[in-house]
């Protein structure tokens, strides 16, 4: 599905601040979505989360709990914010040398990170449907 | 009449008043309550023409002595040496000089690649891959140098000689108060005044961010173990930080070459005017290590290419480091530096080559041991005060009862000669003592003047 | 009028690197002879290593006037970087700090030996304790941001001496990354206020905001949308109720010399960038100055030393004796340098001339807001009825939604215009911002020049886009690949010499 030139794909669940959740098992794998990356312009830089690291669903105001590291354009820093509460299991490391793989395949190879969630029913339900993130974006112009 | 350097005309300015519909210039200022309106004139000295203004400078300034006139033997931060005059006529070129910082990398390639230029000098001088495009001065380096260690680290201790520059030492405690990190002092040997590696030993636990030694030492002795030093550092898992005088480094070794994470230093030295202790050059330079670079403070210039690939070009990299964009994660807050000091480092160490930085070091280091020698020589006096190899500064003491290092500098200030800084409010404990400091700018006749005025002053026959 | 920068440039690069010029025994320099023994330097410690480029005196002269051609400064053309006050910078001023007896002394000289340096630097602040309404200077910060750091650092020693524990710095959302930065450099945790929809803080919110942990609330008046605060007044009493601080960033003081004063707004810390208001020359990033003034009931915290005089025996001195001084923040008295150049353009404006700056300033902004107001493309996002001061904010998200030209693209095509590109994406309130700042130097001339241009490329957006996005290709080099530069960043010559295949 496209929303203007930005890609949504189906299978994913998403949020406001334009991270994309994909479900496998027990585990969840986060990354940004086509818009983010389109919004940021060239990444030269992923501050990957530690893993182990514990985070909280993000909620506004918005705290360093709630992060999953950041990506960072030429003149942008953007802080990855984590879609549900849960600890952090697995990086993508492969960012670290190739962090263009977030603008070549946002919902592929330039996944971010795998979290082990530690309430998916309380919070499934405040991730946004495909359907329901392409109306989110229209909003945005 | 037109101003100088206002060149719309009060009758311009009417009219372009009058194109915007505007109908006085008052009204621009209408927003401001009148509450606070300044509705007097601001009491200032008069307005002067420019000739007024540069004899009253001139006259003003007339009441200084400069050390071009008189015999100085001071140092202790800022370094006088010969700038040779293309390096000051060159920074003084007005696309150098009036530009703004190189945020617009097409019509800045000259200041970039200049910046560039000196950021390389620094590396190859100080042993390490990485240099910042300067910071204010070498304290406000190390305070920003202990930062960046407890951001790499995540640790809190910072390990300090006692022999530290008090006046540095009183920045860094500034600098280091923000995050809270934990300052300790390190001892020394009294003999010759080493760091006490026991001491640095005991002190090196898991929570030390960073061991810093500066080399040469305030008091101008070398710090011999450094590789102990580093490695004790590395061990225990802390960042090793040296601080430098660059000229020393035309014949000591770099400290990359001995284990050094992080180089700090003066860079004034080259190619900058003492000018009263500002402006000056921080020197910051690290390993190519991506933890440690990601952590730098302040500008960053690197080499790319042109979009089409085919063209070399140079650009600010790694701004999202910066307070303009990271705003309070930024690594710093520092926007304005001292770029042209910087240029003018590398125009001046470019000017020296290798082997000239050499010899001039060596000359420095030269004058340093021969006014030790005749002045240890002297009944009253005692130079060094420590047995250690020294560069091109050292510690003088006073040890004739009745007499004051401050005495001793007013009676050599009669003779025309500025002694060193007294260090005896700062140390007491190494009584009646002065560092000094000797250049390409002594010759063994002006030393010798130095030794005799100050035979004279201890009432010692030479 | 046409601009072409110039270009040296040879096969696949602009002039080649000092290093890659290097040829072996060359020397740019004569040292005097030695005639005293060697020095044996213990051998852990001795060198025996140095690659330093090697070139003479002509080569080096060539070399870095070459560069400086390739290179744009305020004596080139227009340069409207906003919040950046690029002015013209007197030559006497230059002429004046090269003098020896200026810039040949030493700071820990005799001060007897320095008596005319003290009194160019007590009778400097003396005009900026005037100028900025406030009880006392400081000299000694380097820069701006480094004034702010003290800055907050004098608000801690205040707020401590008071057994007060505040750890919050109030920041509005249009302020200088700076501020944010200091603060937190300072230990403070900083709490973002909005703004209205003037453009101005939002005084509700910064009334919800205030409280007893407010330590500071630092604001620069006129604001970054180059607008006044004018309630001020409201906003100062609102800090001070919970006792708070007011901190003053002089960034914009082009904007108000004369007219207003900080200490009378109420502001209880000011920084000056001598740099930009008091014209000393950037350098291409420094050295600047960033003296601080401060309310009586602060100045016991300043740095030292402090410049006195003992009128009786008509002499200054240096004051260490100050208890509860914050300390040092640089080693020794401040940039003396530029001191001496802010110090003598302060006296050939003279009270008159200083207002005469704003003047001139200000009605330059205006006009250039005025002239560019309705065309196709610039949009004023705030409060466009009344006066700007010495800036205006543009946004151009119309060029953007209809033509997809984004803010820096106008930036690289006026550098096409021999303009110096205006700052933009800031601030970060106003979407696609373009910031100009004219100063008082421009002629009405420059700024029809200027003018022209902006509508000229507004007309290109709509009709070739495709020769903005190639912009500027009147400049020394194109448009060059920043991402590649900051993905693997290449710093220095050693770096290079390392990489296995060469740009």
């Amino acid at each position: 599905m496209k929303v203007g030139e930005h890609e949504i794909l189906e299978g994913l669940y998403y949020t406001r601040s334009h991270e994309w959740i994909k479900f496998e098992g027990n585990l969840a794998r986060v990354g940004v979505t086509d818009y983010a990356q389109k919004q940021l312009g060239d990444v030269v830089y992923v501050e990957l989360p530690e893993i182990g690291k514990s985070v909280k669903q993000t909620t506004e105001p918005k705290t360093k709990e709630m992060e999953l590291g950041a990506v960072e354009s030429i003149k942008a820093v953007s802080a990855v914010y984590s879609p549900l509460s849960g600890t952090v299991k697995e990086t993508n490391q492969v960012l670290q040398d190739r962090p263009e793989l977030i603008n070549t395949s946002p919902y592929s190879e330039g996944w971010i990170c795998v979290l082990e969630p530690s309430n998916i029913e309380g919070e499934r339900g405040s991730l946004l449907s495909p359907d329901a993130y392409a109306t989110f974006l229209k909003t945005l112009g | 009449m037109g101003h100088p350097y206002i060149p719309n005309t009060r009758e311009i300015r009417e009219q372009m008043l009058d194109e915007i519909g505007v109908a006085s210039i008052d009204e621009l200022f209408a927003d401001i309550p009148e509450k606070i309106r300044l509705r007097r004139e601001l009491k200032l000295p008069r307005q002067m023409s420019e000739l007024e203004v540069k004899r009253h400078v001139q006259a003003m300034q007339a009441k200084n002595k400069p050390f071009t006139k008189m015999l100085s033997f001071l140092g202790g931060g800022v370094w006088p040496h010969h700038i040779p005059p293309h390096v000051q006529s060159l920074v003084q070129r007005s696309e150098f000089l009036t530009s703004y910082t190189p945020y617009q990398a097409e019509v800045s390639q000259g200041m970039l690649q200049a910046l560039f230029e000196y950021q390389s000098v620094v590396c190859e001088l100080t042993g390490m891959d990485v240099a910042n495009a300067s910071m204010y001065d070498w304290a406000t380096a190390i305070g920003e140098a202990v930062l960046m260690c407890a951001r790499v680290t995540g640790r809190k201790k910072v390990l300090v000689p006692e022999l530290i520059s008090p006046e540095r030492f009183a920045v860094l405690q500034n600098y280091a108060s923000g995050p809270g990190l934990e300052l300790v002092k390190l001892g020394f040997d009294w003999s010759t005044g080493q760091l006490d590696m026991s001491q640095l030993r005991a002190e090196l636990g898991q929570d030390v961010a960073c061991v810093y030694i500066e080399n040469p030492s305030y008091l101008g002795f070398l710090e011999t173990h450094v590789e102990e030093i580093a490695d004790a550092a590395h061990h225990a898992g802390a960042l090793f930080t040296v601080g430098v005088n660059p000229i020393s480094l035309g014949m000591l070794k770099a400290p990359g070459d001995y284990g050094a994470d992080i180089v700090v230093g003066e860079g004034q030295p080259l190619g900058s005017p003492v000018s009263f202790g500002g402006p000056t050059l921080g020197i910051f330079a690290c390993r190519d290590d991506q933890k440690l670079v990601r952590q730098i403070p302040g500008r960053l210039i690197g080499m790319t290419a042109t979009l089409d690939g085919k063209t070399r070009g140079f650009t600010m990299v790694l701004q999202t480091r910066e307070q303009h964009i990271r705003r309070e994660r930024a690594t710093s807050n520092i926007c304005s530096n001292e770029a042209l000091c910087a240029v003018a480092a590398a125009i001046y160490t470019v000017s020296l080559g290798s082997r000239g930085l050499r010899e001039l070091a060596e000359i420095c280091a030269a004058n340093a041991s021969y006014a030790m020698k005749e002045l240890d020589a002297i009944d009253g006096l005692e130079a060094p005060i420590f047995a250690s190899p020294h560069f091109n500064e050292f510690t003088l003491r006073c040890t004739q009862p009745k007499l004051t290092i401050e005495k001793l500098n007013t009676k050599l200030l009669k003779r025309e000669i500025q002694g060193g800084k007294p260090i005896s409010r700062e140390f007491p404990e190494f009584g009646e003592t002065a560092v000094l400091c000797t250049t390409e700018l002594h010759t063994k006749e002006s030393i010798d003047q130095l030794v005799d005025a100050a035979a004279e002053a201890v009432g010692a026959r030479r | 009028m046409k601009f072409k920068q110039a270009s040296w440039a040879s096969d696949a690069c602009l002039e080649p690197l000092v290093f890659e010029l290097s040829r072996a025994n060359r020397t740019g320099y004569t040292l005097p002879q030695k005639k005293l023994p060697e020095v044996n330097i213990p051998e852990n410690l001795a060198r025996t290593k140095l690659e330093l480029p090697e070139l003479s005196e002509p080569e080096i002269v060539r070399h870095y006037t070459r560069l400086s051609q390739m290179n744009y400064g305020v004596d080139s053309g227009f340069y409207p970087l906003g919040s950046c006050t690029m002015k013209y910078n007197p030559k006497i001023c230059e002429e004046l700090a090269a003098l020896e007896t200026a810039s040949c002394i030493h700071p820990y000289q005799d001060e007897d030996t320095v008596q005319g340096a003290l009194e160019l630097m007590y009778k400097l602040e003396r005009c900026l304790t005037e100028i900025a309404g406030v009880a006392r200077v400081c000299l000694h910060p380097s820069a701006g941001a480094h004034g702010e750091f003290l800055g907050m650092l004098l608000t801690r020693a205040y707020h401590k001496s008071r057994g007060k524990e505040s750890k919050e710095v109030i920041v509005p959302d249009s302020a200088h990354g700076t501020n944010f930065a200091s603060a937190a450099m300072a230990g403070f945790d900083v709490i973002v206020v909005p703004s209205n929809s003037r453009g101005r803080v939002d005084i509700e919110a910064l009334r919800k905001a205030v409280s007893k942990k407010t330590a500071a609330l630092m604001l620069t008046n006129p604001n970054t949308l180059g607008l006044f605060e004018d309630e001020i007044l409201e906003i100062a009493e609102a800090v001070h109720k919970v006792g708070g601080l007011l901190y003053y960033d002089g960034a914009n003081l082009n904007g108000i010399l004369g007219k207003t004063r900080p200490g009378d707004m109420g502001f209880d810390i000011v920084h000056f960038n001598l740099h930009k208001t008091f014209s000393t020359p950037h350098g291409g990033g420094g050295p600047g100055s960033g003296p601080i003034g401060v309310s009586r009931k602060l100045e016991k915290f300043l740095p030292v030393p402090v410049i006195e005089y003992n009128k009786k025996r008509r002499r200054y001195y240096l004051d260490y004796n100050r208890p509860q001084s914050v300390g040092k923040i640089k080693a020794f008295y401040g940039n003396f340098g530029v001191l001496v150049k802010a110090y003598a353009y302060i006296l050939l404006m003279g009270a008159n001339g200083l207002q005469e700056i704003t003047e001139a300033a200000v009605l330059n902004a205006n006009y250039i807001t005025r002239k560019l107001q309705g065309v196709e493309g610039y949009e004023l996002k705030f409060d466009a009825s009344g006066p700007c001061k010495h800036e205006v904010v543009f946004s151009v998200e119309p060029m953007k939604k209809n033509y997809g030209v984004k803010a820096h693209f106008i930036a690289k095509r006026l550098l096409d215009f021999g303009v110096h590109a205006p700052t933009y994406y800031f601030p970060p309130i106003v979407p696609e911002a373009l910031m100009i700042e004219p100063t008082e130097t421009e002629t009405k001339e420059e700024l029809d020049r200027f003018i022209a241009a902006m509508k000229e490329i507004a007309e290109e957006a709509k009709s070739h886009p495709d020769k903005l996005l190639a912009a500027p290709t009147a400049t020394a080099i194109g448009r060059l690949d920043e991402a590649k530069a900051s993905r693997e960043p290449i710093l220095s010559w050693r770096m290079y010499r390392k990489l296995p295949s060469k740009i």
